[in-house]
This record gives C-alpha cells, sequence and structure tokens, in this order.
C-alpha cells in the first residue's frame, strides 16, 4: 500500500493528498495541471515531486475520493482528469478542519516567549 | 466514515483484479502524457536540452510506474507475513488475553469442526456409490387409511423391470442370514443378500476378485448355485485366499460354488451382509418368489440421466393402474413410491445434524462476541499505542489491517486448538453415539472439514477484527493522544458492548430452550409404556440345523429332526440361576423381523384392500407373555398341548376385539387368515392381550393389531430369558447352555429388551446429549461475557460510584444502579432470544415429541439465565459499593 509513497522534502507528512482534494475544488484537471497549480498557488514554495503525486492520486481514486475520466488536454491531448467525489469532499473538510487547528496551534506555540 | 472507504477500498481493487492490464497501460499513459507536458513547458522556457531536463526531473520512472500500480493492488505475501509476525509478538506479550480468547474461539471452532464433519460425512460424502443422486428405492405401498409403505413381490418386480421406460438398470434383493460352516472357525450366523443379477450394476459396483452375477443366473429358480463373498467373510474365513474362487461353500446344508469377491467395505443396501446369492435361490431366503402377493422385497434402481423422481414416479403409477386392472385379487389399492435412496438414507439423522449445526453456530457466536469484547477492552489500552503509530504516519488502513491480521492470528490459534479439540471430541463422539450410522460414514477430519474450519477460522478473524476498529473508528489521533492516558471510552464503546451482551443472552437463550425441548422429549419418551415390561429380559436369535439327513432317506420325506428340539431349550434355561421364565417365539418387540397376514373375522366380510383386515402374526411359547410381563385381557395362555403345527387356538391383542366384537367377551370367536372364504381353518380366540408397541416407538408404524399362535420347533427362533439378576449378566450363560448339545447352533443377536428400547429413541438421546452439552458451555461463555462487560462498565464509572458514595450514597443503592443496567440488558437478550427460539423451534420439529416451545422447559431455561445472567452482573455490583472515594477521585 502506498504509506511509503509519502512526499518527502517540501511537503509535511499527510498534507499532499489535502492539497490535492483542495486544488481539485476548482474543477477536473490532469495530474500535471495538479502539479502545476500547487506550485503555482504557493508562489514556488511548495514542489510536488511526480514520485509522490501518482501514487497519491490513485490511492485517493482507489479509496472513492477521486473520480477519474479521460478526456482531451488544452493541448489536444489524451490526459487523466481527477475530479473530486462527494466522498472527497467530505473529507477535504476534516482534513482541512484538522489542518487549521493543528496549523494554528503550532504557530501559537512558535509564538509563545 | 472511515469504515466505508475502507469498503470502497478492498472493493475497487478486487475489481482492478480483472483490469489489470488497463491499469496498467492508463498509468503509462498518464506519466508520458505528464512527460510530454513538462518537456513542453521545458522547451518554452528555453531548456538546451528538453527532453533530458525532463526525464531528470522525472526521476525513475519505471519505479514510479511500480509504486502508482501498487495502489490497486493487495499488499503482497511478504508484507501479510510480516504483518502475522508482528501480530504473534503482540500476542504473545498479553499472554493472559491471549490464552483466553484462543481457548474462547477453540471450544467454538472445535465444536463447529465435530459437528461439521459429522454433516460432511452423513450430508455430503454420503452414500458410497457413484452418482448416488440417481439412485432410488421402489417401495410398494398400499392406500389404507393412510399409504402405506410395504414392499415388492417378484412378479410385481418383473413386471416393473420390463415395462418402465425410466430406469438404466432395476433390481430387487431382501436381507436374510444363512448358517456358513465352510472355512475357518465354528459355524457362524452371517447376513447375505438374495439379490438379483442387475443388483451390483445399479449400485455401480464390481466385484474387487472374480465376477458378480451373470445376467442369466437369476431366471430360473434354484438352477444357479453361485455365491459372492463380502470382503470381511472372505478374510475372517477363508484367510483372504484368492483360491476360493472356483470353489464350494456350504450354506445351511446347500453347496454353493464362489464366483467373486466383493471389495473391502462394501456390504450391500442393508449395511450388513457378508455374503450374495442369486434371488432365485429362494432357498436361503425362504421366499416364495411365484406369488404376487407376497411382498416383501425391496427393489433399488438407478435412474436414466435426466429423469426425474417424479417423471419415474408417474410412469410408476401407470404401471400400478395396468397391474391393479390385471391383477386385482393382489394389486388392489397397490402403487409405488419411487423414493431417492440418500434421503431415505440420511432422512432419519438429517434433523438431528442440521439441528446441532445451528446450535454449534450460535456457540462459536458467543464465544465470537466474548473475544471481541476482550479484544474492544485490548484496543482501549492500545489507543496511545495506535494514536503513536498514527502520528508517525501510519494509514488508517494500514492500522486496520494490523488490526484484521491480528485476530486472524488469533482466530488460526483458536483454530489449531479447535481441530485438537474436534478430533479428540469426535473420537468420543463416534464411540459413544448410540447412533446406528451406515457403517461407510466416518465422521474425521478430511480436506473438506479442514476448508471449513480455515474458513470459519478467517470469517472469524475478520468478524474480529472490525470489532475494534468499529469502536476506534470515532477517534482522531489528537482525541486519542489527549485521553488516553486513562483509557475512557466513548458512549459508542459501551453501546458496543451492550451489544454484546444482549446478542450472548439471546443466543445462550436459544440453545437453552432447544435442549430444554430435547430434555422433555427424552423424558416424555422414557415415559411411553411399552406394554410390556423392559427390564431384566435377554433377548437372542438361536440358530439351530437340522441333523444330517440319512442316506437312504426319500428325497421327498419329512425332514431330517433338528440336532436337539428347540423347545426342550426352555426348561434348561429357566433352570439356570438367575432365570425366572423363558419363551421361545419367532420374533420379539422391536426385532423389526415381524411380518404381517391378512386375516378374516367371523361374519366380517371386508375385502377392500383399504379396510380389509391385517394384523402382525407371532408364533409364541406360554410362557411369552410372562416372560414379557403382558397381562391377558380375557381368557388365558397357550397350554403345552397346543403347540403344534395344527392347533386351531389363537390369541389376539385388543385391537381385534375392538374392531369385530366390541365391549364382548371374545373368548371362543373365530378368526381364520386369507380371506372369508379362504380353505384355512377356523381359529378359536383363547385369550386376548392389550396392544403392545411391537413394531416401533413411540408409535407401532401402523394400527395393525396382533395374532399369536402357538409356537412350533422351527430352525430359527426368537429366545427370551426374564431374569432376577441384570440380563447381561447371563449371557455367557445362557448361549453356553444353548450351545451344549451341539456347536452347529449359532447365537447372535443378543441384547437386551432395554437396549433394544433405548435404540428406538438414539436420535433424541444424542440430540439432547450434544443439545445439553452445546447449551452448557454457551450458558458458561455468555456468564463470563456478561460478568466482564460489568465489571468492565463498573470501573469505568467508579469515579462516579466514588462521588454518589461520598455524597451519602447506600450501597444498597449503588448495587442497585448496577443490577438494573445489567438486568435492561439482559431484559432485552431474553426478550430477543426467546422470540428468536420461537421461530427456530421449528427446526426440532421432527426430533420433539409431545413438546412444545411453550412448554415449562422453556419458561424454565429463560429463567434458569436469567437467574444465572443477573448472579453474574452481582460480583461487579459489590465491587462498585467498595470503591473509595478518595481513591475513585485521585484515579484521574
Amino acid at each position: 500500500m502506498g504509506d511509503k509513497a509519502r512526499p518527502t522534502g517540501e511537503l509535511m507528512p499527510g498534507t499532499l493528498d489535502m492539497l490535492i482534494l483542495k486544488t481539485l475544488t476548482r474543477g477536473a484537471l490532469h495530474g500535471y495541471g495538479i502539479a502545476q497549480h500547487i506550485q503555482r498557488a504557493s508562489d514556488d514554495v511548495l514542489r510536488v515531486e511526480e514520485g509522490a503525486l501518482y501514487p497519491a492520486l490513485h490511492r485517493l481514486e482507489v479509496r472513492g475520493w477521486l473520480r477519474a475520466e479521460w478526456g482531451t488536454s488544452e493541448h489536444n491531448r489524451r490526459a487523466k482528469f481527477y475530479r473530486l467525489s462527494v466522498l472527497g469532499r467530505r473529507e477535504l473538510a476534516r482534513e482541512s478542519d484538522y489542518w487549521d487547528r493543528v496549523a494554528s496551534a503550532v504557530t501559537r506555540v512558535m509564538q509563545a516567549t | 466514515m472511515r469504515g466505508l472507504h475502507d469498503l470502497i477500498g478492498v472493493w475497487r481493487r478486487l475489481a482492478a483484479l480483472i483490469r489489470r492490464r488497463r491499469i496498467a497501460r492508463d498509468i503509462d499513459d498518464e506519466l508520458a502524457f505528464h512527460l510530454a507536458m513538462r518537456r513542453a513547458d521545458l522547451a518554452q522556457d528555453g531548456a538546451a536540452d528538453p527532453d533530458r531536463a525532463a526525464r531528470q526531473q522525472f526521476g525513475n520512472v519505471a519505479l514510479l510506474r511500480d509504486r502508482t500500480r501498487d495502489m490497486w493492488t493487495f499488499p503482497s505475501v511478504e508484507s501479510i507475513v510480516q504483518d502475522a509476525r508482528f501480530a504473534v509478538r503482540t500476542l504473545i506479550k498479553a499472554p493472559g488475553f491471549t490464552l483466553v480468547a484462543a481457548f474462547a474461539l477453540a471450544v467454538g471452532i472445535g465444536a463447529n469442526t465435530a459437528i461439521f464433519s459429522l454433516v460432511d460425512a452423513v450430508l455430503v460424502r454420503g452414500l458410497p456409490y457413484a452418482d448416488a443422486d440417481r439412485l432410488v428405492v421402489l417401495i410398494g405401498n398400499v392406500r389404507r387409511q393412510t399409504v402405506e409403505r410395504r414392499g415388492g413381490s417378484f412378479p410385481d418386480y418383473l413386471d416393473w423391470r420390463d415395462q418402465a421406460a425410466s430406469y438404466e438398470a432395476m433390481a430387487a434383493y431382501t436381507g436374510s442370514t444363512t448358517t456358513v460352516t465352510s472355512g475357518s472357525g465354528d459355524a457362524e450366523r452371517i447376513t447375505i443378500e438374495a439379490v438379483s443379477a442387475p443388483y451390483f450394476d445399479v449400485l455401480g459396483v464390481a466385484a474387487g476378485a472374480g465376477r458378480t452375477f451373470r445376467r442369466d443366473e437369476d431366471a430360473v429358480e434354484g438352477r444357479d448355485a453361485v455365491v459372492v463373498l463380502g470382503h470381511g467373510l472372505w478374510q475372517r474365513r477363508f484367510g483372504g485366499d484368492a483360491g476360493v474362487i472356483g470353489r464350494t461353500i456350504t450354506l445351511g446344508t446347500q453347496p454353493y460354488e464362489v464366483v467373486g469377491v466383493m471389495p473391502a467395505g462394501f456390504t450391500g443396501l442393508t449395511d450388513q451382509a457378508e455374503l450374495w446369492v442369486p434371488f432365485t435361490m429362494s432357498s436361503l431366503s425362504g421366499y416364495a418368489l411365484a406369488q404376487r402377493g407376497n411382498r416383501g422385497l425391496q427393489v433399488i434402481a438407478r435412474l436414466r440421466p435426466g429423469v426425474t423422481t417424479d417423471q419415474a414416479a408417474a410412469e410408476m403409477a401407470s404401471i400400478s393402474a395396468r397391474l391393479e386392472a390385471e391383477y386385482p385379487d393382489t394389486n388392489e389399492a397397490r402403487g409405488v413410491e419411487v423414493a431417492p435412496l440418500p434421503a431415505l438414507t440420511f432422512g432419519q439423522i438429517q434433523p438431528a445434524v442440521l439441528a446441532l449445526m445451528v446450535a454449534v453456530a450460535f456457540v462459536l457466536l458467543i464465544a465470537c462476541a466474548n473475544v471481541a469484547n476482550l479484544l474492544i477492552g485490548r484496543s482501549e489500552l492500545r489507543q496511545k499505542e495506535i494514536a503513536v503509530r498514527t502520528a508517525l504516519g501510519a494509514g488508517r488502513a494500514r492500522l486496520l489491517r494490523q488490526l484484521v491480521t491480528e485476530s486472524c492470528v488469533l482466530a488460526v490459534i483458536g483454530a489449531g486448538l479447535g481441530l485438537a479439540l474436534a478430533s479428540v471430541a469426535l473420537n468420543l463422539l463416534v464411540a459413544s453415539t448410540p447412533l446406528t450410522l451406515p457403517t461407510y460414514v466416518h465422521p474425521g477430519l478430511s480436506l473438506r472439514v479442514l476448508a471449513f474450519t480455515t474458513g470459519v477460522a478467517l470469517a472469524c478473524g475478520l468478524l474480529l477484527g472490525v470489532a475494534p476498529a468499529l469502536h476506534a473508528r470515532g477517534g482522531r489521533i489528537s482525541e486519542a493522544l489527549k485521553d488516553s492516558a486513562r483509557g475512557s471510552s466513548g458512549a459508542a464503546a459501551q453501546r458496543l458492548r451492550g451489544v454484546l451482551v444482549v446478542v450472548e443472552v439471546s443466543l445462550a437463550v436459544i440453545l437453552l430452550v432447544g435442549a430444554g425441548m430435547m430434555i422433555r422429549t427424552v423424558s416424555n419418551l422414557s415415559a411411553i409404556d411399552p406394554g410390556y415390561d423392559i427390564e431384566r429380559v435377554l433377548t437372542l436369535n438361536v440358530s439351530v440345523p437340522r441333523q444330517q439327513p440319512a442316506a437312504d432317506a426319500a428325497p421327498d420325506g419329512p425332514p431330517p429332526p433338528f440336532v436337539t428340539p428347540p423347545r426342550d431349550l426352555i426348561a434348561r434355561l429357566e433352570a439356570l440361576p438367575g432365570v425366572t421364565a423363558a419363551s421361545l417365539s419367532s420374533d420379539y418387540p422391536l426385532s423389526g423381523n415381524s411380518s404381517a397376514v391378512f386375516y378374516a373375522a367371523e361374519g366380517d366380510d371386508t375385502t377392500a384392500a383399504g379396510t380389509r383386515p391385517r394384523a402382525y402374526v407371532h408364533r409364541v411359547t406360554p410362557g411369552f407373555f410372562e416372560t414379557l410381563g403382558i397381562p391377558l385381557e380375557q381368557g388365558r395362555p397357550f397350554l403345552e398341548s397346543e403347540l403344534t403345527p395344527d392347533a386351531i387356538a389363537v390369541i389376539v391383542s385388543a385391537g381385534v376385539v375392538q374392531r369385530f366384537w366390541p365391549g364382548q367377551n371374545a373368548v371362543g370367536k373365530r378368526v381364520k387368515l386369507g380371506s372369508l372364504a379362504a380353505a384355512t381353518p377356523w381359529l378359536s380366540i383363547v385369550g386376548v392381550v392389550p396392544e403392545v408397541r411391537f413394531r416401533g416407538l413411540p408409535e407401532n408404524p401402523t394400527s395393525d393389531p396382533d395374532l399369536y399362535f402357538p409356537y412350533v420347533d422351527r430352525g430359527v427362533q426368537a429366545v427370551m430369558v426374564r431374569t432376577a439378576v441384570p440380563p447381561e449378566s447371563v449371557t455367557a450363560l445362557v448361549s453356553a447352555e444353548i450351545r451344549l448339545e451341539s456347536p452347529d447352533i449359532v447365537v447372535y443377536d443378543v441384547s437386551t429388551m432395554a437396549t433394544l428400547v433405548d435404540a428406538q429413541t438414539a436420535q433424541q438421546r444424542f440430540t439432547t446429549w450434544l443439545m445439553g452439552v452445546f447449551a452448557g458451555v454457551a450458558l458458561l461463555l455468555s456468564i463470563v461475557g456478561i460478568y466482564g462487560v460489568m465489571s468492565y462498565l463498573v470501573a469505568q464509572r467508579s469515579r462516579e460510584f466514588g462521588i454518589r458514595l461520598a455524597l451519602g450514597a447506600g450501597r444498597a443503592g449503588i448495587i442497585r444502579l448496577v443490577l438494573a443496567h445489567g438486568a435492561r440488558l439482559i431484559a432485552v437478550g431474553l426478550a430477543i432470544g426467546t422470540v428468536a427460539a420461537v421461530g427456530l423451534s421449528r427446526l426440532l420439529e421432527a426430533l420433539v415429541f409431545r413438546v412444545t416451545v411453550a412448554d415449562a422447559s422453556a419458561a424454565g431455561a429463560v429463567a434458569l439465565l436469567a437467574l444465572v445472567a443477573i448472579a453474574a452482573c452481582l460480583a461487579p455490583a459489590l465491587r462498585a459499593t467498595r470503591v473509595e472515594p478518595v481513591v475513585a477521585l485521585r484515579n484521574d
């Protein structure tokens, strides 16, 4: 199973799934587009490695959080597009909720003197 | 709901198994697309070698592809082994828990394995014949008050065989006994089958050596003196010598040529035969072949492929109608039942085995509920560990897998112990069962049984793995880390434990009610008065051969005398110490050797087949009724002077008087055998005895009365001895006395009346015994479970109790609080269980006797369980009152 395929380096463990889910709230997107978006939206702070991205996408698809279908890309190439499922949307809400709490907690700790 | 995702995941991965190529291709395409996009972007940015740069950034494509594909597959064997090893280590670290849980599972799985091997042997493996589902027994029947099963006659059999198109082959057979003197050893009485030639072909069994009968060897009466030996007889008397084929052996006084030996294990359809002769050698079976009305034959046939039992039955109905028109005298109201052989053979034992299978399934469920309860407790203790592992990055699916692996390992350990238990239990069961299982039924741990046990164990493992997972599903890491120190659990876990108690109680109720019904049945059955005294009566059969005829005797002269007059035996037997009475007869109660005749009473001319008077006939010495303790209602026993073949005295049972002379003194009235017009002599009634259960318990199979005739010396007779001491103790003495005058006298079928009666209720006693054991185990397990849950709940609420006590609550109040909690769960369980028991009592319908689920036995079972269950709550309740307020409050 994919638990060993955690993103390394830039991303904190567990956050890639959340970022993917979040990215897809804007609509269907292929893997390359998702990576690009995360990089751009984070002002190039977060870089998604292919080695982590595709196992994660397929793991989420297997779990039923993403739906996938083949379509045509902006350059008229055949590409696999991912969409958020109802279950995925619910999972995203849970994850981001948790993230907010952890992040603010960490921030509080770091700012405490 | 996390569980849902896990389910979806399992399903998707299962579905992916059949689309592997497709998924692999899609991943390749997807990665190629990504590479191409990257290349295009790099080229746009003006990279020198976009192709190379893109691939460099991408890393190891093959590795990525594999890791992506892994998302769609199940964990590899190595990682399962790894998990299992980890699970074993975890279990070893908690030996107490592991032992208790594994033992509970071992009991449940062991009981299931033992009973399933019985199911496997009886209902799955079944008959030892090829395509046994095409074997049918053709049972001649007659429409009387009900349709009564009879048998076939030889002329009927020939007509069925020649006219029916539904069968590949058809054969007639009948069981008999004969004395064999050839080979090594004393003269020996053996069971044989007289069969028509196609018998072996119908069953699909070939000779082990030599041959079976040729088709023409059953054509002419008395011509073909050939025999086929059974394997056991061949080994025992002829040392397994193949040279016996072609040799001549003596049966009774007649020579027969051995033509073949059957393979080991073949005992014929009577399951007792050691030798086979052609049907036409009727001197052995003593059977009058030519008489169409002489219906004592069994007929077996093999259906053609594709022909159903119903089709065959329809054909037999039209054949019967033709025969009825052609032979109205003998075939009026006669039909044929086409009965599948497997159902006929195992129909008796099937209800008991199925009821027991359900019972052990319940025992296992209760055991599982107990173990689930333990696992929940453990997962609470381990919440901290689990939380840490989650924080360190273990996925939920990974954790679930670990939990399921752990419970599966536990279940496998339980199954291992269970198999050991089962093999011991099975041996005990087979050795001690009062059931007479067919000789070819060998319940054992076959491959199928092992597969069943493995399946059951894995099912338990999965079920049990889900329990703690269900319980753990609510908790998030942070929460678990926060309150794991005290190990408290949410309302969900408490509710789950409550459900387990309810399940245990309701299952235990069902088993107890079932056991109660069976116990009542056995006591009802043993309360039946068969009409004779069954204590202290020894029963046996004796075969007394005639002396060799003198060399100059005329071939059709009178038969030579017996080597010793059978009737002399009585005086000699009665002189033995411990013997108070002895009698000779043609048969004795429950021997299965009784036969029926038509008779007519003076002044009654009923001849319609449906209502024609029919009775079972027995030849008895004067002491017969005294030996059996049957009182005379009217008249007197036979006189010694009446023991002649032409005596005209008869003793009838009360049914005869009831029918023809109700309320009158029947002594002096007359009956005759056959119809009113028959040339048989009129017989005068000299005595009347009550109806007794001569042919079966709890009821005779048919309500026909009995006619008793004066005994005349025969070569084979039943002997009964009433004793003042335990009847078994005089067996050797009696046998020796009988065989005193000639070693050619054979004593066989030695038994006691009490044993014969017991055999009639073996089915019920067997089921009762096992049901009782299972119900006891269920009761014990559920008490342990209830005790465990209540103890836990008390521990959970100890702080609350401490506060209550500190605030001045009385101890009685606390006890009431705990008991009320327990009682609520128990009451729900009792209610559900009782309703289910009423529904399931139908499973026992074929087994119980004069018992309904509404009986006091069921109420008793419920009351017993309620009492015991409340008692199990008492100890935890008392513990609750001993909570030290200060300690409880500090315990944070």
